[in-house]
């Protein structure tokens, strides 16, 4: 069976059919309680989060302010990452290195590199619609998250 | 032939024998932090695949069109500070340009990792060794790769270890330790395959 990778995001607003929500502040070490002693964890500013504002259908009737777990499978997960990150770079290095090797010329390998990134990233433009066409990119409710926030998966706890 | 076969050692090297966790002792931080599933691993490693390498190129642009013709070697680390910080708003902005629901799911999932001592390290190590441009992608590109293969593995054991049953005072990071330090005895078994 297909597994769940899970997030808490918190309840931003409703209209009772949508709800938007904010995922909580990640770092790449998951968040933390001791994060303000830890210089390479800064969080996240609430600009940025504020960009990453998402939504999903209000079945679980919710209230602003309401910690919740939202779910997505594990396969869509590697889906999106490879696709956002993987054919990008596997074709900016590829095509580089073709030309490398057949003009044995730096400046070629160059050229080669960004041509295969703008390659890449149109290729993931139009996976990533695909993806999205079949609802593989949206998030879904699994239940209301316990506890005040941060600190539920900290290594150094 | 004789560039593909160094090609190939330089990657093997930087990937295998002198791994960035393992050896080179970088991304410590995150190696423990995020490698509690293998989907997350997995994802996180190939975000900083991409920034890495990225990073590596235009690291080495800096230093040859910058930095050394200026004599500007001593803002190297603060100037590499600032490009790799620049690599990953980029890619923030062009993933969010491409596809703004992949952007969204990416971001709930998976924070991109600005912080991390490896993806500076490596271009500075691609300094040091004076690698042309070629030689600096492919060996940012083999570290990262390095990286997230022991992201991946460490992910693996650690949720066998979670199944297990561990003594107390060994839950969490010193179970993980002791469990980095054996994976890094058999990563030593790839030691003597390429000389980089």
């Amino acid at each position: 069976m297909d597994g769940v990778v899970e997030s808490v995001a918190r309840v931003i607003s409703t209209d009772g059919v949508v709800a938007w929500l904010e995922p909580e502040k990640a770092n790449a070490c998951g968040g933390c309680l001791s994060a303000g002693s830890c210089s390479a964890q800064g969080g996240e500013p609430g600009r940025r989060l504020s960009s990453r504002r998402f939504t999903i259908a209000d079945t679980f009737h919710a209230t602003v302010g309401d910690r919740i777990v939202v779910g997505l499978s594990e396969h869509a997960l590697l889906k999106a990452s490879a696709t956002a990150y993987a054919i990008p770079l596997l074709l900016m290095v590829g095509i580089a290195l073709v030309g490398q090797l057949a003009t044995d010329n730096d400046v070629i390998a160059a050229i080669g590199a960004v041509a295969g990134l703008i390659a890449g990233l149109l290729i993931a433009k139009h996976r990533a619609s695909r993806l999205d066409a079949r609802g593989e990119l949206s998030p879904y409710f699994l239940r209301f998250a316990r506890g005040e926030g941060q600190g539920d998966n900290c290594p150094t706890d | 032939m004789g560039h593909v076969q160094e090609f190939i050692m330089l990657m093997v090297g930087a990937a295998l024998v002198n791994n960035v966790v393992l050896v080179r002792f970088l991304g410590l931080c995150s190696f423990m932090g995020v490698t509690t599933k293998i989907d997350t691993a997995v994802g996180m490693g190939m975000a900083t695949t991409f920034v890495m390498t990225v990073s590596s190129i235009l690291a080495w642009a800096v230093e040859v069109f910058l930095l050394v013709p200026f004599d500007l070697g001593y803002l190297r680390t603060i100037t590499f500070i600032l490009v790799i910080a620049a690599v990953v708003q980029f890619t923030e902005m062009v993933i969010r340009k491409v596809s703004p629901s992949l952007f969204k799911t990416l971001g709930i999932y998976l924070p991109l990792i600005t912080t991390n001592c490896a993806v500076l390290g490596i271009p500075l190590l691609n300094v040091q060794s004076r690698h042309d441009f070629m030689h600096s992608m492919l060996y940012g590109f083999a570290s990262a790769f390095g990286y997230s293969l022991i992201l991946v593995i460490f992910a693996g054991l650690r949720e066998r270890i979670a199944l297990n049953d561990v003594p107390r005072l060994f839950v969490g990071p010193p179970i993980g330790f002791v469990t980095a330090s054996l994976l890094a005895l058999a990563f030593m078994g790839f030691s003597g395959i390429s000389a980089n």
